[in-house]
């Protein structure tokens, strides 16, 4: 028992390995319904290092998800790029405008962050919308062919689902890896107490500046990975709605823990799926969704399982 | 001649937007300075007001009976926000604070989405007439209505809060919490009431603006927003301040609609709101912030 | 214990910096809205020594700390570090020069379950100075770092007392426990000026004895100590001197014994100076 506690994620890897040829039925539908939890997970836990782990709120990460989507849909669909070089300009781009934005917004506090951050990512839409000739605009960005690289062309779902997981696999190992560093202590730390970090020398601002841009690059490694599965690309899909699902996901598995936002990126793309069938009622659910975590499971779901964990797999056999 | 009309033009659409603008921040700043929370879900109460009073007229309500309950179904319902939603977690983070409007936000609107759909729905205006013309330009008859309540609202606020207990008691809650709860004044009751006007204020403003726009379920976001750029702008909390920096707004967005671009004019708005932010987030009217410790 | 030193200021005669004064206070002002929290206060603190900064509640003394330290800046006024001045440096600029200090609430990093340690060894970040890339790719230079650092840390709670707790969540010490965790943790920098803001309040007699000690041990590594102190018990026995301020204003500097008998002071704060108790 001790064993399942310590190794579960080997189960969770097996899972996600054997699931398109057994429960997946190899059916491009149900790869797609994995794929897009995948592409959420990474921008759930990215976030996480902003807001669980930085403690900066914004509720505007679906920009550098759109920077993403449409630098890839375009230089792809329009000049006929390889998607790779696509994919890195993307990334290239998100992490400039974090960059520069990042500084001035990051100084602010609270709900001023919040709205900074909402604001940045209308700008981002709105500019979208607007320009037309570039983006296609409301009516959208058609014809972003398959992922592909030199050699090998993912126009299978299947196989794209495997790809797309070999990332999600590679992102959440990496977050992991940055939150148990001492860079991860060190956001604790300005979390915690901005003023007390900064006289332990902690220059507050450069690794708040620093957290945004790297969640900023993997949003729009979400953003490139996910134009290239819809073959079609809509402002509508990137607005502050997108950022507060986002932000939903966050909290409903357990702000902080990385693992948590996963879980609760699973839970909100799977729950309509086997549930209410209604996208109609998405919207209601993920708002009394939220509204239970804060005030009854603030730690979220992977505070329960935790609790869970402990209670029975911890302190060997009862 | 032409290009009078079109100034004047935009200075009627500037004042339509800036009365919303205006009411919605005072709603804000209300809100604010009794609870020290900005509710992220004020959009959601200017649309819900405006589509119940659809719904209510549609059902052939006479329309000032529909006037009023649609009000009073969003302040009610404002209030047991507060009282359910928020008192229970009021001492939590700032950030958690942030989360729950968002979420109330959120469930509001997959609610109105639930119960007017994805139509857009207009809504008759509050007199029939036909529009008038002034200098070249024309003037719907309900931009009149739309200035008209908001200045009536404003006085019944200034009323209120200057010259009623209750409302002294809750700019006393406002100024000082500890002092206030000392002196025997609720402050729950404060944040409770301060909930209900903003609500019934947000309400009016979509009520008032329903017949020149098509309101749908997601039409909340931009006037919460821009409402929020008021606020700021204002002060914070400052009411004046409030009032008038929703007309500027309005006023420089219909300008900007009008003679630069309609396209980029949201995009020209958000940025100003960074601006406004990052140069000074205690607006025009507000006090300068030290340096923290 | 060396550490880089900032560039030297030419001084003017009346206001010569001696090598043996560390710390430099110039006339530093600072007013609130029209009041005035300090007054044209000027003071040294000599290297090695501890120097103590009382006075009533409202005095300006937590002020002062917190314009020594780059988290106010003062109207008018000089900090002198080693000759160099402090004013208008960023906070953690300062910490890099060599300072470091505890505050009046206990501030301790508690988010994400941070323990004990991980407090400690976060007093260690002018040392490791963690990046991304550390993070994200293995080198093992800087895993030799991250281990020295966790020896070190254990050391500093060793040197407090506190090694069984590495473990633990911070808010399961006792109050006395968290003081010293701060203590150990502002350790960790290598500073030359540590600046203590009320450390022994809430303490109880034993661990204000047990306090004493500890100071008395850190000015024997070579610490040079500012201590803002109510406790005159804690002062007296372990000042090497006083400055004494009253409504923003230094009021006299001097050897303990002279300050006791310093009329001035006596009328403004301590009543009985031989009371050995907490002035308060």
């Amino acid at each position: 028992m001790k064993a399942l506690g310590r190794f579960w994620w080997i189960i969770v890897l097996a899972f996600i390995a054997f699931y398109p040829p057994t429960l997946g039925g190899m059916s491009a539908y149900k790869s797609g319904i994995l794929i897009f939890v995948g592409i959420y997970i990474i921008l759930a836990v990215s976030l996480d290092l902003l807001i669980g782990f930085a403690g900066q709120i914004s509720v505007g990460h679906a920009a550098f998800f759109a920077i993403g989507a449409y630098v890839s849909g375009i230089l792809t669909a329009r000049y006929g790029a390889s998607p790779v070089v696509a994919l890195i300009a993307g990334m290239a781009l998100s992490g400039a405008v974090a960059w520069v934005v990042g500084r001035p917004v990051l100084a602010l506090k609270e709900y001023y962050l919040a709205m900074a951050t909402l604001a940045l990512n209308e700008i981002v839409v709105t500019l979208i919308i607007g320009l037309q000739w570039l983006t296609g605009g409301a009516s959208g960005l058609r014809d972003v062919p398959a992922f592909s690289v030199p050699g090998f062309t993912f126009d299978n779902h299947v196989h794209y689902y495997y790809f797309v997981w070999a990332i999600v696999v590679l992102v959440v190992a990496s977050t992991l890896a940055v939150t148990r560093s001492p860079f991860g202590r060190t956001l604790i730390a300005i979390h915690s107490d901005e003023t007390a970090a900064k006289t332990f020398g902690i220059d507050c601002a450069g690794y708040k500046l620093r957290v945004y841009v790297l969640s900023a690059f993997y949003a729009s490694l979400a953003g490139s990975l996910f134009a290239h599965y819809m073959g079609f690309l809509a402002p509508d899909d990137f607005g502050v709605l997108t950022s507060i699902n986002i932000l939903v996901m966050l909290y409903l598995g357990g702000i902080g823990t990385i693992y948590g936002p996963a879980l609760g990126a699973v839970f909100l793309k799977v729950l309509p799926e086997v549930t209410y069938q209604f996208q109609d009622y998405e919207l209601l659910m993920n708002g009394i969704i939220l509204i239970i975590v804060l005030v009854f499971m603030p730690k979220g779901l992977f505070g329960i399982l935790t609790n869970v964990r402990d209670r029975f797999f911890a302190r060997g056999a009862r | 001649m032409n290009e009078l009309s079109a100034l004047v033009q935009f200075f009627f659409s500037g004042l339509t937007s800036g009365s919303v603008y205006a009411l919605i921040a005072v709603s804000l700043v209300i809100v604010y300075k009794v609870s020290l929370l900005i509710c992220f879900a004020q959009g959601e109460f200017f649309v819900i007001g405006a589509l119940t009073m659809v719904t209510l007229t549609t059902k052939g309500l006479p329309m000032p009976l529909a006037f009023v309950l649609s009000v009073l179904i969003s302040t009610i319902v404002g209030a047991l926000v507060e009282r359910v939603l928020i008192r229970p977690i009021q001492n939590s983070s700032v950030g958690s604070l942030i989360v729950m409007t968002i979420a109330i936000s959120l469930a509001l609107k997959g609610l109105a989405l639930l119960i007017w759909g994805k139509e857009s729905h207009i809504l008759q205006p509050f007199s029939a007439g036909k529009p008038i013309h002034v200098l070249g330009a024309t003037l719907q008859p309900q931009v009149l209505w739309i200035i008209g309540i908001t200045i009536v609202a404003l006085l019944v606020i200034w009323f209120f809060f200057e010259k009623t207990t209750l409302g002294i008691a809750m700019r006393a809650c406002a100024e000082n919490r500890l002092g206030a709860s000392l002196m025997g004044i609720s402050t729950q009751k404060a944040a409770i009431f301060s909930w209900a006007w903003g609500s019934g204020i947000g309400a009016l403003a979509g009520m008032a603006v329903a017949p020149l726009l098509f309101m749908q379920y997601s039409s909340g976001l931009m006037p919460m927003v821009k409402g929020f750029i008021a606020m700021s702008i204002g002060g914070l909390a400052s009411i004046a301040g409030a009032v008038i920096a929703g007309y500027l707004l309005g006023l420089v967005e219909a300008y900007t609609i009008g003679l630069i671009s309609s396209q980029f004019a949201d995009t020209i708005v958000f940025t100003l709101l960074i601006i406004v932010l990052v140069f000074k987030p205690s607006g025009l009217f507000g006090a300068t912030r030290s340096r923290e410790v | 214990m060396s550490q880089e030193r900032g560039t030297r200021i030419e001084q003017p005669e009346t206001m010569a910096q001696t090598d043996r004064e560390i710390l430099k206070v110039v006339e530093v002002s600072k007013s609130f809205e029209g009041v005035r929290a300090l007054e044209q206060v000027s003071f040294g603190v000599t290297t090695g020594h501890i120097k103590a900064l009382i006075g009533p509640n409202g005095a300006g003394k937590t002020t002062l700390l917190n314009v020594i330290d780059g988290l106010l800046e003062p109207d008018y006024g000089h900090v002198y570090f080693h000759g160099q001045d402090l004013v208008g440096m960023e906070t953690h600029k300062i910490a890099f020069l060599g300072l470091s200090r505890t505050f009046q609430l206990i501030r301790l990093f508690t988010v994400n379950n941070a323990t004990v340690l991980d407090n400690v060894m976060l007093g260690a970040h002018k040392t490791l100075q963690p990046t991304v890339s550390g993070a994200l790719f293995f080198r093992p230079r800087t895993a030799r770092q991250e281990k020295a650092v966790r020896e070190k840390a254990m050391e500093a709670l060793a040197f407090v007392g506190l090694e069984w707790a590495a473990n633990m969540l911070p808010n399961v010490l006792s109050f006395g426990n968290q003081r010293l965790l701060e203590l150990a943790r502002s350790l960790m920098s290598l500073p030359e000026l540590l600046l203590l803001d009320e450390p022994a309040s809430g303490l109880n007699d034993a661990e204000v004895e047990r306090f004493m000690q500890l100071l008395s041990d850190i000015r024997r590594r070579g610490i040079t100590i500012l201590l803002v102190e109510h406790n005159m018990k804690l002062v007296m026995n372990v000042s090497d001197d006083i400055v004494v301020l009253d409504f923003g204003r230094r009021l006299a500097e001097g050897e303990p014994a002279a300050i006791c008998a310093n009329p001035q002071v006596i009328e403004a704060y301590l009543g009985a100076c031989m009371d050995n108790g907490d002035s308060r």
